[in-house]
Formats: C-alpha cells, sequence, structure tokens
C-alpha cells in the first residue's frame, strides 16, 4: 500500500520529537564513547581526542560476567513472568464474566502505574533486612546475604512489573484465537492440555514474542531494581552505566557501555523476532 | 432563616476579592523584605537536620534544600549540564569533591573579609587552588573508621586480620567503589604494607576479603550503610561519621579510632560557593553564620562531625575524633588526596573487573 502523501505532514511532529530526544542524544552518547577521558575531570573536554580505549575496556571476563549476570537473571525473570502471565491472560479472557474482566484489566491497570521504586521497597520491607518474613526465612535456612537468595529477591522485582505487563499484551492475543479450533480438537479426542499445547499457545506465539521482549528490554535495561535489591552484590549493566556517569563523572566510558548495551539489546530483539516469524509462519 | 441579597452576595463577593488581592500582595511584599532566598546541597540524616536548626536561629537567608543523591561526586555531572548557569548558592562537600569543583572555575574565592569566622579555623585544612586562594569554607572534621555493633558481633574486632573470621559470614558492610573515596582499600593496602601509591597489596586483600562470604552488603549510599547496620543484617564496617554516630544513637558501637592496625582517616566537611548566582552576599554571610562557634557547637551536637572552629566545644560524644599530637602520629593516616582522586576512575574499574565478581 502506498502512503498517502497528504498524511505525511501528520508524521513531522513525532518525527521531530523522535529525532529531538532519541537520535540526537543517541549520537551525541555515541561520539562521547569515542573521546579521551582524562581522570579526575568531568566528562571528557571539549576537544579531546577520539579514542577506541573506551571500548578497549570492555574486552575483560569481568565485564563480560556482567553482561552474562544481566542477560541470565532477565531472561529467567522474562520467562517466568510469561509462564505467569499467559494462564492469567487465558483465564481473564475466557473464564471471567465481562464484568469480572474488567475488573482484572483494571486491577493490572493500577499495578502498571504503581511506580517501580515503590513496589521495589516494598519487597524490601518484606523480604529484606528488617522485613517481617525475616525470621520464617531464617528458620527455613535460607541464607538472606547469600548470592542465590539476592539473586532470587531481583528476579521477584523484575516480576513485579513483568507479570502486568505480559498479562495485558496477551489478552488482546488470546482474544483473537478462536476457542472454536480448541473445542473442536477436543471433540476429537484431544487432551485438553494437548489441544491447548498445539493449538492455542501456536496461535499464540507472536503474542507471546511480543511480550517477552518487552518483558526482556525493560529488564535488562532496569537500574533501580538491582540496586535496591541486589545489596550493591548484585549489578546490572544500567548500574555500571550510572556509576560512570553520576559518580564517577567518567562520560565517555559510562557512553561505551550504554552504546553495547543498546545494540546488544537491538541485536536479541532482531534475531528473536526473525527467528520466531520464520518458524511460526512456516 | 437569614436570606442572603443579591446586593448583599456582590458586597460579600468584592470584600473577599478585596482582601485576596491586596493580602496576598501585602503577604507577598513582607517575606521578600525579611528573607533572601538561595539554594543549597546537603546530606541527608543529621547533617541536613543541623543545617535546618541552624538555618531557624536567622531571619536573613531562607535556603530551599537540596539532598545530595549518592557519593559526594555525583552532584558534579549535574551542575555541569547545566554550566555556567549555576543552580546551586552552595554546596556542602568535602577535600574530593571540592578539586573537583575547583579544575572546573566554579567555585568563588573566600577570604577572612567576606567569612569572618574563617579567621578562628585552623588555616591549615582550608582547601586551596593552585594560586592558594581559599576556595572553600571548612564547618567540621569528621572520620571515616572501622566500627562494629558491640551487641551482635560474634567476635571482638581488634584488627582487620579479625574481618576475615568465619563467624562475620554475611556480617560484614563494605563501601561501594564509589563511597568514601576508596579509603577502605587503601586501609586495606596500609595494613598489608602498601599505601594509597602502592594498592597492590590492599587490592590483594580485598580480594581475600571478598571470597571468605563475609561481605553482606556492599553500601552504594549512606543510608543504606545505617540501614544494614541498625537493623542488624550486618554488624561490622567501615564507613564516615555522621552514618557511625547515626547507629550509635540507638546501639552501642564501638568506633576503632584508635585501634593499631585499623587506620582512621579524618576529612572536611564544609561548603563550596559558587560563582554565578544572584544572592551571593547572603550566601556569604549564611555561610559565615554556620561556621560561628554557637552554630558549630549546635553542628557538632546534631551532625556528629567535630567542629574546626578554635573558639567552640568538641562534645563529649565526639571525643573518640579528639587526637593527641602521638595518638595522631599511631592512628590517622592522611592520605595524599591528590592520588586518591586522580586514582578514583581507575580504582573503580578496578573493583569492577577484580571484586565485583567475587561478592
Amino acid at each position: 500500500m502506498k502512503p498517502d502523501r497528504g498524511s505525511l505532514p501528520l508524521l513531522l511532529p513525532a518525527g521531530g520529537v523522535f529525532l529531538g530526544l532519541f537520535f540526537l542524544p543517541m549520537a551525541g552518547l555515541f561520539i562521547e564513547s569515542f573521546r579521551l577521558y582524562q581522570p579526575g575531570s568531568i566528562g571528557s573536554a571539549a576537544n579531546a581526542p577520539f579514542t577506541l580505549t573506551n571500548y578497549a575496556e570492555l574486552l575483560t571476563p569481568a565485564f563480560a560476567d556482567f553482561f552474562l549476570e544481566t542477560m541470565r537473571i532477565s531472561l529467567l525473570a522474562s520467562l517466568a513472568g510469561l509462564l505467569f502471565a499467559f494462564p492469567l491472560a487465558y483465564w481473564i479472557t475466557r473464564r471471567f464474566s465481562p464484568r469480572g474482566r474488567a475488573i482484572a484489566v483494571g486491577f493490572f491497570v493500577t499495578l502498571m502505574f504503581l511506580s517501580v521504586l515503590v513496589r521495589t521497597y516494598a519487597l524490601e520491607l518484606t523480604f529484606g533486612a528488617t522485613g517481617p518474613l525475616r525470621p520464617f526465612l531464617q528458620a527455613l535456612g535460607i541464607a538472606l546475604n547469600g548470592r542465590p537468595y539476592i539473586e532470587t529477591l531481583v528476579g521477584g522485582g523484575l516480576l513485579h512489573y513483568i507479570v502486568p505487563m505480559a498479562t495485558l499484551t496477551l489478552l488482546g492475543t488470546i482474544q483473537n484465537v478462536d476457542p472454536r479450533l480448541v473445542d473442536a480438537a477436543q471433540a476429537l479426542g484431544a487432551p485438553g492440555w494437548k489441544a491447548h499445547l498445539t493449538i492455542t499457545v501456536p496461535l499464540c506465539m507472536r503474542g507471546l514474542l511480543a511480550a517477552f521482549l518487552f518483558a526482556f528490554t525493560f529488564s535488562i535495561s532496569a537500574f533501580v531494581i538491582p540496586m535496591i535489591l541486589g545489596k550493591g552484590r548484585v549489578l546490572f549493566i544500567s548500574n555500571l552505566v550510572y556509576n560512570r556517569f553520576s559518580e564517577i563523572a567518567d562520560y565517555p566510558s559510562g557512553a561505551a557501555i550504554s552504546m553495547v548495551l543498546f545494540f546488544v539489546a537491538l541485536a536479541i530483539v532482531y534475531v528473536t523476532s526473525r527467528q520466531v516469524n520464520k518458524r511460526w509462519t512456516s | 432563616m437569614t436570606r442572603l441579597t443579591r446586593r448583599q452576595t456582590l458586597k460579600s463577593a468584592v470584600a473577599t476579592a478585596a482582601v485576596t488581592v491586596f493580602g496576598g500582595a501585602l503577604g507577598s511584599i513582607r517575606p521578600a523584605a525579611a528573607a533572601t532566598d538561595i539554594t543549597a546541597v546537603e546530606w541527608g540524616g543529621d547533617v541536613v537536620t543541623a543545617m535546618k536548626q541552624i538555618e531557624a536561629k536567622q531571619d536573613k537567608v531562607k535556603v530551599n534544600w537540596v539532598l545530595h543523591q549518592g557519593g559526594s561526586g555525583a552532584i558534579l555531572p549535574k551542575i555541569k549540564a547545566t554550566w555556567p548557569k549555576a543552580e546551586y548558592d552552595y554546596v556542602a562537600g568535602w577535600e574530593g569533591s571540592f578539586n573537583g569543583m575547583i579544575k572546573e572555575d566554579w567555585l568563588v574565592p573566600v577570604t577572612v573579609e567576606t567569612v569572618p569566622n574563617l579567621a578562628d579555623i585552623p588555616k591549615k585544612i582550608i582547601v586551596k587552588d593552585a594560586k592558594g586562594e581559599w576556595m572553600a569554607v571548612p564547618r567540621a572534621v569528621g572520620g571515616i573508621y572501622f566500627a562494629y555493633r558491640k551487641d551482635i558481633s560474634p567476635v571482638e574486632v581488634k584488627s582487620i586480620e579479625d574481618l576475615f573470621a568465619p563467624s562475620l559470614k554475611g556480617k560484614v558492610v563494605w563501601p561501594g567503589p564509589t563511597q568514601s573515596m576508596m579509603l577502605q582499600i587503601v586501609a586495606l593496602a596500609l595494613h598489608a604494607g602498601g599505601n594509597e601509591k602502592n594498592m597492590d597489596p590492599g587490592w590483594a586483600l580485598m580480594k581475600k576479603l571478598a571470597q571468605t562470604g563475609n561481605i553482606g552488603r556492599i553500601a552504594v549510599t549512606d543510608t543504606d550503610f545505617t540501614t544494614s547496620l541498625t537493623s542488624g543484617e550486618t554488624a561490622v564496617g567501615f564507613f564516615s561519621e555522621p552514618q557511625l554516630t547515626a547507629v550509635a544513637k540507638s546501639f552501642p558501637l564501638v568506633r576503632l579510632t584508635k585501634q593499631e592496625g585499623m587506620p582512621t582517616f579524618l576529612y572536611q566537611s564544609g561548603f563550596a560557593i559558587f560563582k554565578n548566582r544572584p544572592n551571593l552576599k547572603a550566601t556569604l554571610e549564611f555561610v559565615n553564620f554556620c561556621i560561628s562557634p554557637e552554630m558549630s557547637n549546635l553542628y557538632a551536637e546534631v551532625a556528629g562531625e567535630a567542629p574546626l572552629n578554635v573558639k567552640s566545644k568538641t562534645p563529649d560524644a565526639l571525643k573518640h575524633l579528639a587526637f593527641t599530637p602521638a595518638e595522631m602520629d599511631k592512628y590517622v593516616y592522611v592520605p595524599d588526596f591528590n592520588v586518591v582522586l586522580s586514582q578514583q576512575d581507575a580504582w573503580t574499574k578496578r573493583w569492577e573487573n577484580e571484586i565485583a565478581p567475587l561478592l
């Protein structure tokens, strides 16, 4: 379909905003990432020479570990989020009355309005050092200062946001699947679980991919959740970026890490979308 | 029943409007004549409480308080982003952040003429620029040192070696890489035979400490540190005076400022006064008032940092920061801050590469 030329000017305001608020700052960040940083100064000098040092510094096993840790926790939280969100969305779409559905959607939308900071501190106050569950968890033999517990808590913080977001994303997807297909499969003798796995899930795959990508991109760029729940020991890439910019004022290094994170996130979105489209279109 | 006529309604509406307009105008004139507004960046907790009490003791200046987020250096990029438009009249900090501001040429030099109470502050401690001009106003001195909660610590900490005790698993709260200017690693380096210019022994010891699993929390903010110790999550730590004072208010805290082999660092806290601000005179007057003997006493009592004004009195609660010359030589280590500051970037990266993966 050819775009209607007359409607093109309507895109200009949005295009202008995108250019001014996204492309230009990102271009500035990209240039900054190649500037030489003098220790002790605040950011790079206006005439600082260009260098690849900021990227070379990232070629270390430790940085790879930070990256993998961010990816691992984000991936697990996103998959767990989908696991919880899919049945929830299915239940709301298929089993709830129209009034119940409206209430459920309103509830999840309200959850999305709740600040990440509020949710994170709620978790910290419940499961953290001063939380009421502390004696109970200790009695179960869980080391509250142990790394597995801290990582689980960070994952829990991510789930707090992922579950409502993924549930809302999946509502429309499940709504669009004709329920008679599952009924037909069951009428022909397929057990309920098999009918869902072979009909509902494949037909929802694009929606699941969208929900996963939302959840995953949110998770890998999470900052507040690992900062508060990670006890300074579980660090995401965003926390390193913050340290570079805000604490030691090494803007070029912060910009280089940001660029790497940006391009890796783009690559993951591209590869995942491509693979899912290829597999499920055929 | 009383009936309200249209005329009465109009009269009362006009009267109400007149009171609102003229009363509001008069109201807005009065405070402008009484106090000048300034914006200041301060530390949270007891420090800002002390400063608010000082503000209440005078009526020439009304302060809009902004709090530091993170370490003292975190404010610098925010200032640079808006410079030459300065948003703050003064920023509280210490040698570390002051030197960064001096390099950027943001500060107003101070003299005894502009801040008369500087005459009662030891000259040696005042931060200077390359030309020897005074560039910040010191208000107090604090310590950065090791301490532990006597009621919950499983060991009586007497040396850095005790931090490695297996019974302290998860019980140590340690400053993050951007806290305390990394003096915690300098302390370890000193223990292992190095110093701020030879940090390898300190890093080796830090790795060993991280591997023990004794570090339960890395404090990335000052509240992290206080909350961790007061909640009992951890029992031993290394941090600066106001946070340790906050813990000591409610729990028995052993402050290891005079323990051989556990170095104490002293820092000055003070005010950096900014150029390009409309109310410079009022800011200088307020800062001068803050370092007067009486206000220095008040600040010391509430904020828990020892006063620098020679006419003020160190409270009993801060006696652990009063050193005789012999004690000063024995327990206090004064690092070369130029080296410490120039290494912050490299040390933070080294922390991320070598220590963070072990935690």
